[in-house]
């Protein structure tokens, strides 16, 4: 058993790798989804699924030798709703919780300000959560379906491997599987999308050249085409 | 260091944090990020009106009391920690600060938002992709449809406001 010390600096020690990892990769869940949407963008997008497989894999092995700390508590629709606002909210900032930690970490004026609302905006949740009691939290969390409560209860792989005997790691492999072939739809657009600019390429090199007396010099720094991405927080 | 003079793959940075994040798994839990910031919500605020005041608010007593001693809050800190020691010495920290008055109202309005989702739904981003979707929680499920939804408004939002 780990102390409440230990637990802070095997935290403390996680979090100063990602920040590592994460800085010296640039990676960003917002960019993940919004340059997938935006541009067809995916460089993001294929490390996050390739996350998902990996922690997918590893948690329901340990949940089926009886390890590991789940997440344990109900779930509604107030899941659905919350992370509504903060889809929308994380394009507008330019930046998840993981990306405005790590940009601060840059010296980024943008990220630090979107952190000091991002607790200003919990701080106000948990005053309205102290007035309408909801959604339901702690002690009055019963992990059974609640329509009052717009709860659904509670559900995961350690409940899955109780009710129906199967391993946990059965359905790991399953959902792994699934985002693999996620994965694979994803690689096989880019391969389709690096052809058929190819393609252009090629046509636009058969073109006769055009003479060189008065065409523009080369810019030195080219403005950023839209396949480029949008800049987050100042990137 | 080498490590520090060119970028990293981001497919092998997230494997190797996946990777750490199921010992973390097993020693203390998930790798989240929104309980910690909760938390030093809370503790930024007591510090500001002091323990009194913050009991006479039923969520800090009921769900989150404000203690230092609870980990998440550590790891929120060594990401910024850490993207600091290495922005330092690959020589790539320096002040950045939006210079449109439109950057800082979307930031502001972003982070609100962000903040509010955290405290409705329990859980943020990371929690959802990389805790509560990998060990199969129904949750998960829920929370990625409404990330991927939102994210597609925001975006939708996002471009006409550019093309504007």
């Amino acid at each position: 058993m780990i102390t409440v010390y230990g637990q802070c600096v095997a935290a403390f020690v996680f979090g100063t790798t990602v920040g590592v990892l994460v800085q010296r990769s640039r990676w960003c869940n917002t960019a993940a989804l919004r340059d997938a949407m935006l541009f067809k963008s995916y460089r993001n997008t294929k490390a996050l699924l390739v996350a998902m497989m990996i922690l997918t894999v590893g948690f329901t092995a340990m949940i089926s030798i009886g390890n590991g700390n789940p997440m344990r508590f109900d779930v509604g629709i107030n899941q659905f709703i919350g992370l509504f606002l903060f889809g929308i909210g994380m394009v507008f900032a330019g930046a998840c919780t993981v990306s405005s930690w790590v940009k601060t970490g840059e010296g980024n004026i943008g990220a630090l300000w979107a952190l000091l609302f991002l607790i200003v905006g919990l701080f106000l949740s948990s005053l309205v959560w102290s007035f309408s009691y909801w959604p339901l939290a702690g002690p009055s969390m019963t992990g059974r379906a609640n329509a009052a409560g717009l709860q659904l209860g509670f559900a995961d792989a350690l409940t899955l491997q109780r009710d129906t005997g199967l391993p946990a790691i059965v359905f790991g492999v399953i959902q792994a599987g699934a985002l693999y072939a996620l994965y694979r739809r994803i690689l096989r657009r880019e391969r389709e999308t690096l052809a058929m600019e190819g393609q252009e390429a090629a046509i636009s090199v058969k073109k006769p050249a055009l003479p060189t007396v008065g065409r523009a010099a080369p810019v030195a720094n080219p403005a950023p085409t839209a396949r480029d991405g949008l800049s987050t927080l100042g990137d | 260091m080498d490590f520090f003079k060119k970028s990293l793959d981001p497919i092998v940075a997230l494997a190797i944090i996946a990777v750490l994040d199921i010992f973390l798994f097993l020693i203390v839990g998930a790798w989240t990020v929104g309980g910690g910031e909760t938390m030093i919500a809370g503790l930024f605020v007591k510090s500001l009106v002091g323990a009194k005041e913050m009991n006479r608010i039923p969520f800090w007593h009921l769900v989150f009391k404000p203690t230092w001693a609870y980990w998440k809050i550590y790891i929120s800190l060594g990401m910024g920690f850490g993207a600091l020691v290495s922005a330092i010495l690959s020589k790539e920290f320096y002040w950045r600060v939006p210079k449109h008055l439109s950057e800082w109202v979307m930031i502001t309005i972003g982070g609100l938002l962000m903040g509010v989702g955290i405290r409705l739904s329990f859980v943020c981003n990371v929690s959802t992709f990389l805790g509560l979707t990998p060990e199969m929680n129904l949750g998960g499920y829920l929370a990625v449809s409404g990330l991927v939804i939102g994210a597609w408004v925001g975006t939708s939002v996002y471009k006409k406001l550019l093309e504007a």
